[in-house]
């Protein structure tokens, strides 16, 4: 097993949490991950990953580009259709379905775009649309797929863009906007689906460092309370700041060529790793 | 020392307007037929579904690689012999044009959609938006932008091109403008009059799309 004993201390981490009673809901991880496998051409980039994530906990990815970080959380919503192994999400098997005689087959259009809704990503480049205006690239989700009522789809909005402290820029276009506002706003558009996760991919990379901040700073805010304040929200973070693993993260996974090399909470995975991979990693990315 | 007489055209404009009007006609009908049947080879080029991609490929390529001349005169000489069904001149120009001109749309569409990048799509996928969604909300309304230049240049050819009904005898300005030559014997004037005319109609829809250009340049 990849993961070897590290899935024992993540228990331990979540499991001191007050959780409230813990009926079967609570107990069903948001993300199940069994042996996902995916291959581009000859090239296996994923080669057997197994991980849970717990309801309101924060996983932070880590490891050197190329590693398959990025593939893992596309597989994830199903932007990269995923060859062997199982991603289940809230107890739902992504993307494919057991069709005649048992065989595995690709889900609809409908219900893989239903499943995703349910999903909040974020981009390394953001992605905004840049022919709607702040406001309309966060109600956009809301209007087009929930059909919600526009009305009450930009009070919504609103109320997100205050959160992430973009409220004065709701009617312009994204061009105008820094890169950090870019993310806030795309995080704003992510959060306005009501999504039972959020997966982030390297949303800080191609910032400029003086804007690293504000981003961060949102998302651990997301991590304290999700957007019902009840609770921390559930997220994927793929990353490469250590500050914000060491300080957020409830547990860190490392991987390498494909595989998880650790997984445990961050003191141990950060401070005291026991593969050499990671310190090697580790040391590169602080020095 | 030539003697330019013009004063045939104020004689027999009542010809260039009939004849203006048929090209007109011609061009709204074929531009019908290219717009709708592009748009939809440009969809069948882009789909993984290689049982639609390869016809659409297949068509456009075979009309790009031939001349428009002769697929008109093929719809109208050669369809009648195969299908039973004979079209008249005019149908034929107009149906020929936008068949032809399908193919340069289809692939100005296929360019401007594809010129989209793929994160857009992701984020639209990401928020749970399914095809036809993520086409008409996200990728068309850019890509439009980028396909005026080339689609109105395009349109500009298909108007042109329009010329060619000539060859069936269909009455449009420049059949009309050789018919009337044969009365007068004034070539030079009357194809003076024809290149002003179809000037007339053409560069205002150059200067249209400057404009549209230059709105959506600002407006970003």
């Amino acid at each position: 097993m990849k993961y070897g004993g590290t899935r024992d201390d993540t228990k331990e981490i979540v499991g001191s949490e007050p959780e409230g009673p813990g009926t079967a809901a609570q107990e069903l991880p948001m993300f199940r991950i069994r042996n996902l496998r995916k291959r581009f051409g000859s090239l296996e980039v994923l080669k057997g990953i197994d991980l849970d994530v717990r309801r309101g906990e924060v996983l932070v990815v880590i490891g050197p580009s190329g590693s398959g970080k990025s593939t893992l959380l596309r597989c994830l919503n199903f932007l990269e259709e995923y060859d062997e192994g199982e991603v289940h999400f809230d107890g739902e098997l992504i993307g494919y379905r057991l069709g005649a005689r048992g065989r595995r087959e690709r889900d609809s259009e409908r219900n893989i775009a239903k499943m995703r809704a349910h999903m909040g990503m974020v981009f390394q480049h953001f992605h905004l649309w840049p022919h709607k205006t702040v406001i309309d690239n966060v109600v956009e989700g809301l209007v087009i797929v929930k059909k919600v009522e526009r009305r009450a789809a930009l009070e919504i909005g609103v109320r997100l863009l205050t959160r992430v402290g973009l409220a004065e820029k709701a009617n312009v276009y994204p061009g105008t906007l820094s890169g950090g506002q870019m993310q806030r706003a795309a995080i704003a558009r992510a959060l306005a689906m009501k999504p039972k996760a959020m997966l982030f991919d390297e949303p800080t990379s191609s910032l400029d460092p003086e804007l690293v901040g504000e981003v961060l700073e949102v998302m651990s805010s997301l991590a304290r309370e999700d957007d019902t304040g009840h609770h921390g929200t559930t997220m994927i973070v793929v990353t490469h700041e250590m500050g914000f693993a060491r300080e957020v993260a409830d547990v860190v996974v490392m991987m390498d060529q494909g595989v998880v090399v650790e997984s445990g909470p961050p003191d141990q995975v950060l401070r005291n790793p026991l593969h050499s991979r990671t310190r090697a990693f580790i040391s590169k990315v602080l020095h | 020392m030539y003697q330019w007489h013009f004063e045939v055209i104020s004689d027999y404009y009542p010809v260039f307007i009939d004849g203006a009007w048929v090209t007109a006609q011609l061009t709204a009908f074929s531009f019908s037929i290219g717009i709708v049947l592009g748009f939809l080879l440009a969809l069948g080029r882009l789909s993984k579904k290689r049982l639609v991609s390869i016809p659409a490929t297949v068509y456009v390529e075979a009309f790009r690689a031939t001349p428009a001349l002769v697929q008109l005169v093929w719809i109208y000489y050669a369809l009648p012999i195969i299908t039973g069904i004979r079209l008249s001149s005019f149908s034929a120009i107009g149906l020929g044009l936008g068949l032809h001109t399908a193919a340069y749309f289809g692939e100005i569409f296929r360019g401007g959609i594809q010129s989209i990048e793929r994160g857009q799509v992701d984020a639209a996928k990401s928020v749970g938006m399914v095809y036809h969604q993520t086409m008409w909300r996200i990728i068309l309304p850019q890509a439009v932008r980028r396909m005026i230049p080339p689609f109105m240049n395009e349109t500009a050819n298909l108007i042109k091109l329009t010329t060619l009904g000539s060859v069936l005898a269909v009455y449009e300005l420049l059949h009309a403008s050789n018919v009337l030559i044969t009365e007068t014997y004034r070539p030079l004037e009357i194809y003076t009059i024809t290149a002003i005319i179809f000037g007339m109609i053409i560069y205002p829809l150059i200067a249209l799309s400057r404009l549209i250009e230059k709105r959506w340049a600002k407006g970003r």
